[in-house]
Formats: C-alpha cells, structure tokens, sequence
C-alpha cells in the first residue's frame, strides 16, 4: 500500500514503467487471482468474493456467506487490502485520498467490525466493533462516519466519530437500512425495502422491492429519493454532476437533479452490481457481469460508448464494489436544528394532495399510527384535518409513524404505504401525502395555523411516558 | 411627485452618501479608502452600440461606464457618471446614453459620439433604469424609493409628471416596436398582512406617458428584468417566489424559494409563472433576461448561482400550452424546456445578445468580468478582464459570499431577503419560534453599527452569531462559510452605509411640519397638560442618533402568536422606505403603529393626537 500512495503522488521511475506499460497478467497474478485487463491511472479497491448475495443485507442476510477480500488493483498488480483478514469488504477512502474505511473480520468466527487502514499502508485499526455486525462505513463530513449496525430489529444506521465517540442513530424502524453513499448536501443515501418498514410484518415484506432513501446527518428529514416507486433500485453511488446512479433490477439507472423519476442509462449490455465509481477523468468503474459470464467483473465505461473496457476479472469470484482511491470533495456538514424535545411536530400542508391525485373527497381527521418491534400496529389517536387540507400534530420522536385520512365517519380514504419516522425535537412539514419532492409548497399560511399554533398530540397512551409537554 | 432636493441638495446628499461609504470601508479595514482607481469595477449591466462594434459598460462600482470593443475587450473610453449607476439605455436615435445615478437622484446624459456628459438631471427618488420613448421627446425614469416612473422632457430634462408604478420600480424594457414600456419592481406591492405577496408589470403606453395596464404577478416578491421579443409578442420578466408565509423547516423541495419567470404577450395568451429550478439543484437570483432574435432561445443570468439559464422558447410554450393549471411549484418542469446551463463569473447581472444573436455577454458584477458565450454551442468562449483592484479584499468577498446561495443545495444567500443589501418587504414564519409563531418582519441592513443586538427579540448580541451559527442552523440548513468568510461577510454587513434620506434637507433644516413632528416625538408632557413619564417618551426607547436604546420592551404591540411581548427597538434610519411595521409587520403604515396597534398609549404618548398632528409626526420619522 506504501508503493500505491508514493505512485499516486509521484509518477517517476520504475513506477512511471509501470503506470505507462503495466505488467503482464502472469505476474498480476502474483499476489492474487484476478487478472488486470486494463491498466489504469489511478488505484482501484475492490471486494473480491466467492458468492455475492447483492440484496442479503435488507433480508439481514449475509452479503457475502463465503467470504470476502478487498483488493487493490494499481499499475497492472492486484493485491489484497490488508493482511490477515478473514474477511475485509466495504472499502471506503476517505476525502483526502489517504485512508481508508472497511468493514472486516480477522478471524472467520469474529463480527463485521470497521477498521481503518492508511493508503499508503500500515497496521489497519479497529475503529469500532460491536457484540453484531457492523458493515458499509462510509465517511461523512468531520471525522465522522455512517455505517450499518445489526440489531434485533435488522441492519439499523449510525454515525460515529472516528474514535467511536458520539454514536447516533439514524434510523428508527424495525427493518434493515444500509448506506450507499454520502451525498455532497450532506445527506446520507441509504437502501431498504419499499415500502419503508417494510420486513417486519408478512404482509409488508411479501415483494417489498429494494429502494433508495435520504436522510440528514441527524436522522430528521428521512424520505425517498424519488417517489416513482417500482421495481427495486439498489447501491446507489453519487457522481460529479451529483447524479445518482444505481441499479435497477440488472441495469443501470440514475436519478438526476431536474427529473423527478429516474432515468434509464444506456450502458451496454451485462448485469450491474451497482456501486459505480467515478474515475477523475469521468469515465465511471462498474462491477459487470457481460453476457455469458459467470462472475461479476470490473470494467471501465466512458458514458456514451457503446462498449465496456474490462479491467479485471476473476474467474471463481465475483468483483464488486469498486472504489477509486484518489482525493475528493468533502460533503457538507449538516448543522442539526433538532430541539430537546421527546416528540416531533409535523405540520401537512395540504393533505389532500397526493402523487396520485388529490382526493375527491376531503379528509375530515387524521389519525395517526405506530408499530412495534413485532410489527404490531397501534394507534395514537386522531387530528382534525382543516378544510384546505392541513393538519398540526405532534407525535412522539423516534419511533414508527404513518398517516391514515379518513373521512367524517371515519372511514379510512388513504393511508400511507409504509413507514416513516421523526427524530425527537425535529419539526417537519409536507405539502401533502406523498406529493414527490419534485412539488414544493404553495406560498400561504395553512388555515390549521390560523386556528392555532398548538400541535394536536397524537402520542398515544401507550408511549405517553416519553412524550414531554411543551411545545416551543 | 414632489421632489423635496434641489439638484444642489442632490449633489451634497451625494457627497453625503460617498462620505458614508468612505467612512464605512475605512473603518472596516482601518485603512484609507480606496481611491476611485482602487474602487472595483462592478460592472451590473451591459449594452451594444447598435452597430454591435461597441460593448457599454455599467460599472457600478467604479460610478463609469466603459466602453468596450466588442470583438477584443479592450477599453476604448471611460465616462465618469453619477454616484451607485444602476440602469442605462442608448436615446431612440442612438446618439446619447442615457444612466440612472441611484444615490445621486440623477440621470447622466452622455453625448454617444463625444463621449463627454451633456447634462445631468434630476429624477426622482433613487433613478434605476432609463429608457426613452421611440419618438425621442420623452424620457422615462424608473425610482426604486419613489416607487414610480418619472416622466421626463427628454430634450430639457424637466420633469412632466410621474406614474404610479410598482413597489420599488426598478426595471424598464421598451418593446421592439416602442408601442409599449414595461416596468418591474423589486418589493412586493402591500397586500393584507400574512397573505401571499403579489408584485406587478406595470404597462405604459409610451406615446401618451399613460398606464394601460397592470399584469398582476401572484406570489410574487422581486421582479427584475423584463425582455420583449422583437415582434412584440413574448414579454418574459425573471423573478424571485418567496415562501415566507410557510413555516421555514427545511430547505428542500423549494421551501425557501423558488426562481421563476413570469412570460406573457400574445405567444401565451396569458401571464404564467414558470419555474427555473430543479428538484435537487436551484438557480437562484434570476435578474437578466434576454431573448433571442428569432425568439428560439431565452437566456436568464442568475446572480446567486453564477450561471445562465438557455432555455428553449418552443418547448417551453409548448409545455405550458399543455399545462393549463399553475405548474410554478413543479421542480421537474424546467426539464422540458431548460436545454443548458452555463457557469459563468460571480454575481452574474445584466447581459446582451449580438444583433444576430449568435453571442451573449453576461456582466459578471462581483468578478469585474464580462462573460462572453457562444449561443450555438451555449459555452463561455471568452472572458473579459475589467481593470479594477487585483487583490480580492475582505469586503470584496464579504459581498460576493452575500450574493452567493449558500443555503442547502443552493437554494437562496443573504441577497434573497436582503436585495440588492436591502430588505425584501416581507414577513417570515422562522422555524424555531415554532409553527406560526414569531411571525418577524424583514429588516433594513443598513448602517448596523450601533443598533445591536439583532433579531427582533433581541436573541443576537452579534453579527457574527446573527450571520454565523444562526444562518447556518435554521435559514441555510447546511453547512456554513467557514470562519475567514463569515467574518469577510461581516465586514461586508457592517460596511454598508445608510442610502442619502431623500426627505430630509441637505442642511439638516425641517420643513415646518417635520419641525412640530420633531416636537412630538421629545415632549415630554401631552396635550391634556399630564406629564408623559419617561419610558412612554418617543425618545426614551428611541433614542440617540440611530433611533435605539438597543433595549427591548414591551409597547403592547405583541399578538397571541408571540412568544414574548417583549421587542428589541428597532432602529429609525432611513424609516420611510421600509413599511409595513412592527416586529411583525402588521402596520401597513407608520399611522397605523398609532391608529390601530396602540390602543392604550403603551407604545408611546400618541391618542391625544390628531390626524394632522401624527401627519406631522409621519413626517418627522421620515428625516430619520
């Protein structure tokens, strides 16, 4: 790893040989199986794996039930990460350039912990460890770093500095969530099965595809990316232009900035892993299994071209999760405004308002729902809904939430597909029922706060031990 | 209009106000200000002589116009004009240029040929834009604090009469066939307290000086410029959408603002909002806007994202022809007919297209630099350097990080509220005073020092915190500038210099009824003869140079909706231009501080008094 970062700082000398006319696949081979193709520019760490079982992490399944190994692929050598791992994957290089995050196992028996190792080498530390899993660390903003914990409830997200101090929980439903990336606004682009909470109950998890959420550094503001729901949308990775790209079923897709639903790349043709990696010169590093293949391979693809250059491949493993090691932009960091409160206020605009079409018939309450670990549903009571549709309430922070409008006799007239959470001390508001984020809000003062600026609370018997009093 | 300044009084208020700013950038680096050739260029806006051979230049900052070749950028004469120039325009025969001076109250006339001032006039309250009538017999005159058009003789200068135009007009477009003038404004015009702003075109008839129309922009808060097609049937003016009246939660999905045009003419048949943003990316601050000649492309600077909107003129009608309902809150709509997006300098402004339209000069206010783009390949294929300082000072950057959309995915900055350094008019439902509560009125910037602390409740000793940790927490919901930047802002806020009071004397001398104003606001014993105690006295709260003790109280003016009665003084420097009043805007009108939200004299001495009396009173305030 040491020679990898000289290499990358200084291209001189026998290290300019190799950068310029590569080694011959024999000697790649030397230090591990899978033979370089292509030479490139720049470093490349990738998870090289017997069977990768892309989806097991959002069933709280193992991803890789026969193992893994990261490695390094530089200047016509491949080479493992680290040395003395059972198992090493989720690489992820820090901003610098200079360090990177892993998930690994030193002895086979052992839990996923996270570690960090120097680019250019070295001992790699244990960053943090639990009595479960801990997988996909990804940087974030000042020394943090989100990752996956398992815990009874299924793969939960967290952050926490770098010495392991100040953990934080970021998602607050039964089910399992999984990072993809830190998008550059800060937020963290997580995967779980639509609709969200869905792997609790029998009845939500039957086809719950994979989709791809948002969330704030803080845990508030958790949402879709897009609401164009369908087939499932996996390992999502940001670009330069801030574009998503990720999977959709086998294929690429991306989200980008002006469409509100995604849209469909014309990569040639193979199955696609997901998790592209942006080379610096543009051109994008995917994990490809090409027609005919039996294994997931690395291939380098210009966007536009008609065909994949391949870069490495493996002929007993799968190659997956490719990162580029070189320096890029630090996200933003995401100022919490969360209050010290035990609940949230969540105020709807207008929530007549839908995706699908408003409603033809106006929503008299509203009432609010939770659902326990064992995926049982309770209520916490009901709201007036105003008659432009809005409504005011506060629910207890951190736990399980979804809306059902009913009508004047109580009559359910829409409910929401799944689940969703505040944080405590978060306040929130949506235009309407999944209106998209591609719709933002009419100018205008919702009748509900003319009435009055104190929020129904809708916290529920049960759970009214942690609801505080109080408001503002 | 009445025009309470003498051209004599212009030119010392003009001194006035450039002694101000001296004052401001001296002690701001405690070092000498800037001589005029220290001073950056700033230019703001551009136009072409109508040969295209000639590039004029409005540079703001400077107080000149330049004039370019076109072709190479180089600098062929500089002008000297008035004080802050703010609009200009070529006479209908291409002979005089025309600038309006806004803190002089002047409009420089510019012989075209010789390059030397002919005459300088009078014109209003804060001139802002140029234009004069097709027929060459009449000038009109654009006053963003006069909140109207001046009519003048465009041969004598003489003011003839002046139409009621929206609330700080500021922009004036002539249609190609010089049929029709249309003029923007930058504040809202008044509507009932908490309900959407509203904003206008307002449509003048050149050739008999009349107003024929009022286009009403709903929702509207910041109109700036307006293109004509030149055939006369596609109007398109670029403008801000604020969402001041939703509590500010978050950012995201368009929460703040969004940036749209308003198009209308006989190619829409109706006036339609139509958004510039995306759902993950804004373009914030839209001000110039032009339109190709074969009408195909529309081009809309935006100065808070340093980039030009290309939009595609048959897409767009096309889309809106198929969207008969409102669609401005739809984030996913530019992509049916924005076709690029050009990064260019800082604070982009004002821009002009060739004659043939094959290119587009973007006036890159906050660089000193003229972008200029290939319209077939909708790229920057050059970039004119002005001359001006070469180090980029801390107030330099203090004002391109105010004019920068710093907040989460760049959707507003500091201009957004504040324009042009101002205010916006409006009142704001901020997030951690809870939902509907605390409802806060936008405040002038303006000659801060000394009227500290800040925010209406008085939560902020400082500008560094009022700008710091508080913008970033609950207006940017993202990460701030770092600590060089924050303090570069301040130095920038802190700069900024009150603008010349247009209705106070150049020699402090009251007219009769701003003197028995001035004694209303210090007596000390009312009109039954009882004495008014000393915390009830105008000048008690009200008090030193800047109208503040910088203490809060309670004058009874708080609402059910308050979480406190209790307000930070607000200072009275240059009070007549920021209506409407109180912490939470709710008085329409200084009168109604008295006649509708001081019911028991808590608020001052004030029930004793007549109409006249609070008239004179009005008109006291005024001078302040």
């Amino acid at each position: 790893m040491r020679r990898l970062a000289a290499v990358a700082s200084a291209v001189c000398g026998i290290w300019l040989a190799a950068l310029v006319y590569g080694l011959p696949p024999q000697q790649a081979r030397r230090d591990g199986r899978a033979v370089q193709k292509q030479i490139e520019t720049v470093p490349v760490i990738f998870t090289a794996a017997p069977v990768y079982a892309s989806l097991a992490a959002l069933h709280g399944e193992e991803r890789f039930p026969q193992g893994a190994q990261l490695m390094v692929l530089w200047g016509g050598r491949t080479e493992p990460l680290v040395a003395g791992f059972a198992a090493s994957t989720d690489a992820n290089v820090s901003f610098d350039g200079k360090t990177v995050l892993f998930s690994g196992k030193q002895n086979a028996g052992d839990k996923w912990g996270i570690w960090d190792v120097a680019v250019e080498g070295g001992t790699p530390k244990l960053v943090l460890a639990g009595a479960m899993d801990l997988i996909r660390p990804l940087w974030m903003a000042e020394g943090r770093f989100v990752y996956a914990r398992r815990a009874a409830g299924g793969f939960a997200l967290e952050t926490a500095g770098l010495d392991g101090a100040g953990p934080l929980k970021l998602s607050y439903l039964p089910g399992n969530f999984v990072p993809d990336d830190v998008l550059r606004d800060g937020r963290v682009l997580f995967e779980s099965r639509f609709p969200l909470g869905a792997g609790v109950t029998a009845s939500l998890s039957a086809g719950a595809p994979a989709e791809m959420f948002l969330v704030y550094a803080d845990g508030s503001g958790v949402e879709s990316v897009r609401c164009d729901h369908g087939a499932g949308r996996e390992h999502g990775r940001q670009l330069l232009s801030g574009d998503i790209v990720f999977t959709h079923g086998k294929k690429l897709a991306r989200f980008t900035s002006a469409l509100a639903e995604e849209a469909a790349v014309a990569a040639p043709a193979g199955e696609y892993a997901g998790d592209v990696a942006e080379m610096p010169d543009g051109r994008w590093l995917v994990s490809v299994r090409r027609p005919g293949e039996k294994n997931y391979g690395l291939a380098v693809w210009k966007p536009g071209a008609a065909g994949l250059t391949a870069l490495a491949e493996d002929a007993d493993r799968d190659l997956v999760e490719p990162v580029v090691v070189a320096p890029r932009a630090v996200p933003n960091r995401h100022p919490s405004g969360l209050h010290d409160w035990a609940f949230g206020n969540l105020l709807a605009l207008d929530a007549r308002q839908s995706r699908s079409g408003a409603l033809a018939t106006a929503p008299a309450a509203v009432r609010a729902e939770t659902m326990d670990g064992t995926g049982r549903v309770v209520s916490l009571g009901t709201a007036p809904v105003e008659k432009d549709g809005s409504f005011f309430v506060q629910a207890t922070g951190d736990q399980a939430l979804r809306f059902i409008l009913l009508d004047a006799e109580g009559r359910t007239l829409r409910q929401e597909q799944g689940w969703f959470w505040v944080r405590r001390g978060e306040q929130r508001i949506c235009v309407g029922c999944h209106t998209g984020p591609e719709r933002a809000p009419d100018n205008r003062v919702p009748e509900v706060l003319l009435r009055t600026t104190t929020p129904v609370a809708l916290t529920g018997r049960a759970l009214a031990g942690s609801a505080a009093a109080g408001g503002h | 209009m009445k025009r309470l300044l003498t051209s004599g009084a212009i030119c010392a208020a003009g001194l006035c106000v450039g002694l101000l700013w001296q004052r401001g950038m001296t002690e701001a680096y405690a070092q000498p200000a800037p001589t005029p050739e220290e001073r950056y260029a700033s230019p703001l806006e551009l136009l072409l002589s109508p040969d295209g051979r000639l590039l004029y230049v409005l540079c703001q900052g400077a107080d000149e116009v330049r004039v370019l070749n076109a072709a190479t950028g180089v600098v062929l004469r500089t002008i000297p004009v008035g004080h802050v120039p703010r609009g200009f325009s070529f006479s209908a025969d291409g002979r005089r240029l025309f600038v309006a001076n806004s803190w002089d109250d002047t409009v420089t006339v510019i012989d075209t040929e010789s390059g030397r001032v002919k005459a300088t006039w009078g014109a209003g309250f804060e001139p802002s834009s140029v234009v004069e009538d097709r027929a060459g017999k009449t000038l009109y005159v654009a006053d963003r604090i006069g909140n109207d058009i001046a009519v003048l003789d465009a041969a004598t200068g003489e003011e003839k009469l002046t139409l009621e135009a929206g609330r700080g007009a500021s922009y004036l477009t002539l249609s190609g066939d010089g049929s029709r003038l249309y003029a923007t404004h930058v504040y809202p015009n008044p509507t009932p307290h908490r309900t959407p702003p509203k904003s206008e075109i307002t449509v003048i008839d050149p050739t008999q000086a009349r107003v024929v129309d009022r286009l009403t922009l709903p929702d509207v808060a910041g109109v700036f410029h307006v293109a004509i097609s030149r055939d006369g049937r596609l109007g398109v003016a670029a403008e801000l959408h604020p969402k001041n009246l939703v509590p500010l939660a978050h950012v995201e999905h368009g929460w703040a603002f969004v940036d749209t045009l308003t198009v209308f003419g006989a190619d829409v048949g109706r006036s339609v909002e139509v958004p510039l943003d995306e759902l993950d990316r804004y373009y914030a601050l839209p001000f110039g806007v032009a339109i190709s000649p074969d009408k195909s492309r529309i081009y809309v600077t935006h100065g808070g994202s340093d980039c030009v909107t290309v939009i595609d003129t048959k897409k767009m009608l096309s889309y809106i022809r198929a969207h008969p309902e409102t669609f401005a809150e739809d984030l996913s709509a530019s992509a049916h007919y924005v076709v690029a997006r050009v990064a260019v300098g800082k604070n982009p402004r004002g821009l002009v297209l060739s004659r043939d339209g094959g290119r587009l000069y973007v006036a890159n206010r906050l660089d000193d630099s003229i972008s200029v783009l290939s319209t077939r390949e909708n790229r920057v294929i050059q970039t004119i350097r002005l001359a001006g300082p070469e180090k980029v000072s801390a107030l330099r950057r203090g004002e391109q990080t105010f004019y920068h959309a710093y907040a989460f995915q760049g959707q507003f900055g500091c201009s957004n509220c504040h324009i042009d350094s101002t205010f916006d008019g409006l009142q704001w439902d901020l997030e951690p005073d809870g939902f509907g509560k605390d409802i806060v009125d936008n405040r002038l910037i303006e000659d801060l020092r000394g009227t500290e602390p800040f925010k209406w409740n008085g939560g902020n000793p400082t500008l560094v915190k009022e700008c710091g940790i508080r913008t970033e927490t609950y207006f940017w919901r993202s990460q701030n500038f770092d600590d060089l930047r924050l303090t570069d802002l301040v130095v920038y806020v802190r700069s900024l210099p009150s603008r010349p009071n247009r209705f106070r004397a150049a020699n402090g001398e009251l007219t009769p009824a701003q003197e028995r104003g001035r004694v209303i606001f210090n007596r000390v014993v009312d009109k039954l003869g009882q004495p008014i105690p000393r915390s009830n006295q105008c000048g008690s709260c009200h008090s030193g140079p800047k109208g503040t003790s910088q203490k809060s109280f309670d004058v009874g003016t708080g609402k059910a909706v308050d979480n406190s009665s209790l307000f930070d003084t607000p200072q009275l420097m240059s009070l007549a231009l920021t209506a409407p009043y109180l912490h939470d805007g709710s008085a329409k009108s200084l009168e109604e501080i008295w006649t509708v939200y001081n019911p028991h004299d808590r608020h001052g001495r004030t029930n004793d008094l007549t109409k006249d009396e609070l008239n004179d009173l009005v008109e006291y305030l005024r001078t302040r």
